[in-house]
């Protein structure tokens, strides 16, 4: 196989280069194919093939994208040969014993998950993008329209999810800050710098990884070339439990304004505006004085934790220069990249009127992740970071934020200059409502794929 | 002082799946004091595993690792003592033991001793320190802990470091007093022993450097010409294996990983990777301070080559996950590692190490295919216990520091540091 380290934008799906942040309205189908005859899915495929964007740039009032799970490819009735390319942990899925044990999914005092389960397993992805509700309703209902003639069925109702005009999530904190840059993509991004680019193959198949070896991808097509400019997509519904949070935190802090406000930030790492704490360590700053760059930060300046803690979100979910285990700054920041992920996330739900009353109504984050190496990237973070009790030398802690902490009277270190105070009575704050893995084809394999 | 070693026994033919079935049945007993193999009574284990190698080659093996304090010849003691009835289960299943009596301690003894076989090269992360030890420095620290919490909600924190630190130590003073007393690491002869060692070592080397240096310069030449020729295959193991391994691989705090490869069938090969273990057998004698190489997470880990050199088996009990542990692996010791791994081949499905050249360079740095090789020469390990399942290496070395603040009370800053610890 001839490999280039060109990036061939016009073949890869433009949710790899792009969060559509210009099409903050979104909605997620989630399909099953009719097992009994792959000819019809295939040839549903081959319609919407055409329609997919591409990473090319152009900004249009509209976006679609698909990727299929292990069980859609069996489905498409692709040889046994060319399924036994793909990767271990994409071919179990995200539900297998094995995965739910990695991802801490198996011990979490959780109700059934709503899709992705072991009842309602997933064949596709349909993901589409919109200005607005009424062009996005209409835009999904074209796309949708031959699907049941095709034998295809939804799992659930197609999900919405937006990005809200202040870009925050519903805890109240600006999201999606921490985004790495593609190496190729370095002079296009203002916010390219040292410290978030990454190789192109971390994140898309083909291409040289953060090892300098091509990030393997599986056998499509004739001359099993397809599988480039593929990658793989980890989606989760995560239910946000605000009330939760916000009552937590203001009885810890005695309800106290200003205690709460720090004790919140000592959890995700970063103030509501998303200015780092360590940068910060005081108050949140006037919106003026934020520079723009909110993630040009390191840990290096805070050796102690004193200002974010080692234990709080962001240290855990991207420990940049920080990994303890590391000699130095340098080889920190060299391993932190092998486990990085293009977050494409979306909130879901009506916000929270309150957020110290529990209104009943179900709200949360739609965590869409993007990496060429499941195992590699979204899980070790999972499990080596965010559910890892003795991450950075704590003991007996996970993340405070999205930590699976249903066993009860769970802690937090907050290190002090004096002598840390421990939190103690955490509880989960998030529940993992539906989940799956899936590969994110490149153009030509979703047209190869739809062959008769 | 720590003591490595298996016992390596040969299964009877067709006995293999029942042994496996008694395995299985004392690893869900696992911490069950009327087990057959009582762990929790046996206090001087570290860690312990049994796992079978299957090969219709060699035959059948079953490796019985150990890593525990004190001698040899009490532990043996120990475990006629208190698993009489598993010792003899399973070796009536293996070669060589005469079952037809019911248990006989000489016997088992005497078998036992013959049965064992010391590392061609260990490490210990935990160095000087027993169990009892790591057990109770652990409870110490948890102790500290909860008191300065409760001085806290009290209201009763002293204001300033010392006034904190004093507080703690009247506290362990009141209730843990051994803790006050200093307690070295690894006694002054003992480190002494070590550092000549390691100069006598260097010494022969220069002095022997006349001879050594053509000598290596043949090597090279020969060593390339061999490096030349290897052919890099690899597959990933295919699902099924690996549903068997991992069915055991715990998650998150603690691991055990279990290999065997064959020593690539040259006796060019099979000299270099014997080199190749002394001098990982000097270095990991030289390390005191629970690091290998600058990785952290690695409590025992030993080298041993069986058959006659023709296979080589490793054994570790590391912390966090099997992606973590290979990835420091790669990124912290991808030389040794290659210098090691690039003497061995994978006989099914038939695998080479990926490409080297002059012996360190190359090879793990793949890593993609060196964890596929690392998963294809993986065995599941049928039967594994530790004394400590929740504490890791930094842990333990943070305890002891704690320990060592308590005994011998730090100054200025030391005291701020010693306070940070917690």
């Amino acid at each position: 196989m001839i490999t280039t380290d060109a990036f061939e934008r016009d073949d890869i799906q433009g949710l790899v280069a792009s969060g559509y942040v210009h099409l903050p309205r979104s909605a997620f189908a989630l399909l099953t194919f009719d097992a009994s005859d792959p000819r019809d899915a295939r040839t549903w495929l081959r319609a919407i093939a055409r329609t997919v964007t591409s990473a090319s740039g152009r900004c249009e009032r509209t976006s679609l994208n698909l990727a299929l799970t292990f069980t859609g490819l069996q489905k498409l009735a692709l040889p046994p040969a060319t399924l036994s390319t793909f990767p271990v942990a994409f071919a179990e899925g995200m539900t297998s014993a094995r995965r739910a044990s990695i991802l801490g999914d198996d011990s979490r005092v959780a109700a059934p998950w709503s899709w992705g389960g072991e009842h309602t397993p997933v064949d596709a992805l349909l993901m589409v993008y919109g200005v607005t509700d009424d062009e996005l309703a209409a835009f999904l209902a074209r796309a949708l329209a031959d699907a049941a003639a095709h034998g295809l069925a939804h799992v659930v109702a197609p999900l919405e999810g937006r990005i809200h005009e202040d870009r925050n999530e519903h805890f109240g904190f600006a999201d999606g800050i921490a985004q790495p840059v593609l190496a190729s993509q370095r002079k296009h991004d203002p916010l390219a710098r040292a410290g978030n680019v990454v190789r192109d193959g971390e994140f898309v198949l083909g291409y040289r990884n953060e090892y300098g070896a091509f990030a393997n991808a599986p056998a499509l097509g004739l001359d099993g070339s397809l599988g480039k400019n593929g990658t793989y997509l980890v989606f989760r519904q995560i239910e946000q439990d605000v009330a939760g949070l916000w009552n937590f935190i203001g009885s810890a802090a005695q309800n106290d304004p200003d205690t709460q406000e720090l004790l919140a930030a000592k959890i995700v790492g970063r103030w509501r505006s998303g200015a780092p704490i360590v940068t910060y360590p005081g108050a949140d700053p006037d919106p003026l004085e934020l520079e723009t760059a909110t993630d040009d930060f390191v840990f290096r300046d805070d050796p102690h934790g004193f200002a974010c803690p080692f234990g709080a979100h962001i240290r855990r979910a991207n420990p940049r220069d920080g990994l303890r285990t590391s000699n130095d700054a340098a080889e920190s920041l060299r391993r932190a990249a092998r486990h990085r992920l293009l977050r494409r996330g979306r909130s879901y739900g009506a916000r929270i009127a309150d957020p110290r009353t529990a209104d009943g109504i179900e709200r949360g984050l739609h965590f869409i992740a993007i990496c060429a190496d499941i195992e590699r990237q979204f899980e070790f973070v999972q499990q080596t970071w965010i559910n890892n009790p003795v991450f950075g030398g704590l003991v007996g802690e996970v993340d405070p934020l999205v930590g699976d902490q249903s066993q009860g009277d769970a802690v937090m270190t907050i290190p002090g200059t004096l002598a840390r105070v421990r939190v103690r009575g955490m509880t989960s704050f998030v529940t993992v409502r539906g989940g799956a893995y899936f590969f994110l084809p490149s153009l030509r394999a979703l047209a190869w794929l739809g062959e008769p | 002082m720590h003591r490595i070693f298996t016992f390596q026994t040969k299964i009877r033919q067709a006995k293999r799946d029942t042994l496996a079935v008694y395995l299985e049945r004392l690893r869900v007993e696992l911490l069950s004091p009327i087990s057959d193999l009582p762990f929790v009574s046996l206090t001087k284990i570290h860690f312990v595993s049994l796992v079978i190698v299957p090969d219709d080659r060699f035959g059948d093996l079953l490796v019985f690792e150990n890593n525990i304090d004190g001698t040899i010849d009490a532990y043996i003691e120990d475990l006629c003592d208190l698993a009489s009835a598993a010792l003899h289960t399973i070796y009536a299943m293996c070669e060589g033991y005469d079952a037809s009596n019911g248990f006989e301690r000489g016997e088992m003894r005497a078998y036992l001793r013959r049965h064992l076989v010391v590392p061609s090269a260990g490490f210990v992360g935990n160095v000087g320190r027993s169990v009892a030890r790591i057990r109770s420095e652990h409870d110490l620290r948890d102790g500290l802990e909860t008191h300065l919490d409760e001085l806290r909600d009290g209201d009763r924190l002293g204001a300033t470091p010392d006034r904190i630190y004093a507080q703690l130590r009247a506290r362990v003073a009141a209730t843990s007093a051994w803790a006050l007393q200093p307690k070295a690491r690894l006694s002054g002869t003992e480190m002494l022993k070590r550092r000549l060692r390691a100069a006598a070592f260097v010494w022969c080397g220069l002095a022997a450097l006349p001879i050594l240096l053509p000598l290596g310069a043949i090597f090279i030449i020969v060593l390339l010409a061999h490096e030349l020729r290897d052919r890099s295959v690899i597959d990933a193991p295919d699902a099924r294996r690996m549903a068997a391994i991992t069915a055991t691989e715990d998650n998150i705090l603690q691991n055990h990983f279990a290999s065997i490869v064959d020593v690539k069938p040259s006796r060019f090969r099979r000299a270099t990777l014997r080199c190749v273990l002394s001098v990982t057998k000097l270095a990991a004698s030289l390390s005191t301070d629970g690091t290998l190489s600058n990785l952290d997470n690695i409590h025992f880990a030993h080298w041993v080559l069986i058959d006659g050199g023709r296979r080589m088996l490793f054994l570790t009990n590391y912390d966090g996950s099997w992606e973590n542990y290979l990835d420091d692996f790669i990124d912290k010791a991808s030389a040794g590692l290659t210098a090691i791994w690039s003497n061995c081949k994978l006989r099914e499905p038939y695998a080479n190490f990926p490409r080297t050249w002059l012996l360190v360079n190359g090879g793990a740095r793949d890593e993609r295919n060196f964890k596929n090789i690392a998963r294809g020469s993986q065995l599941p390990t049928n039967l594994w216990y530790s004394a400590y399942p929740t504490i890791t290496v930094p842990r333990i070395e943070s305890n002891s520091a704690i320990r060592d603040g308590l005994a011998t009370p730090p100054h200025g800053d030391g005291v701020d540091a010693w306070i940070q610890r917690l």
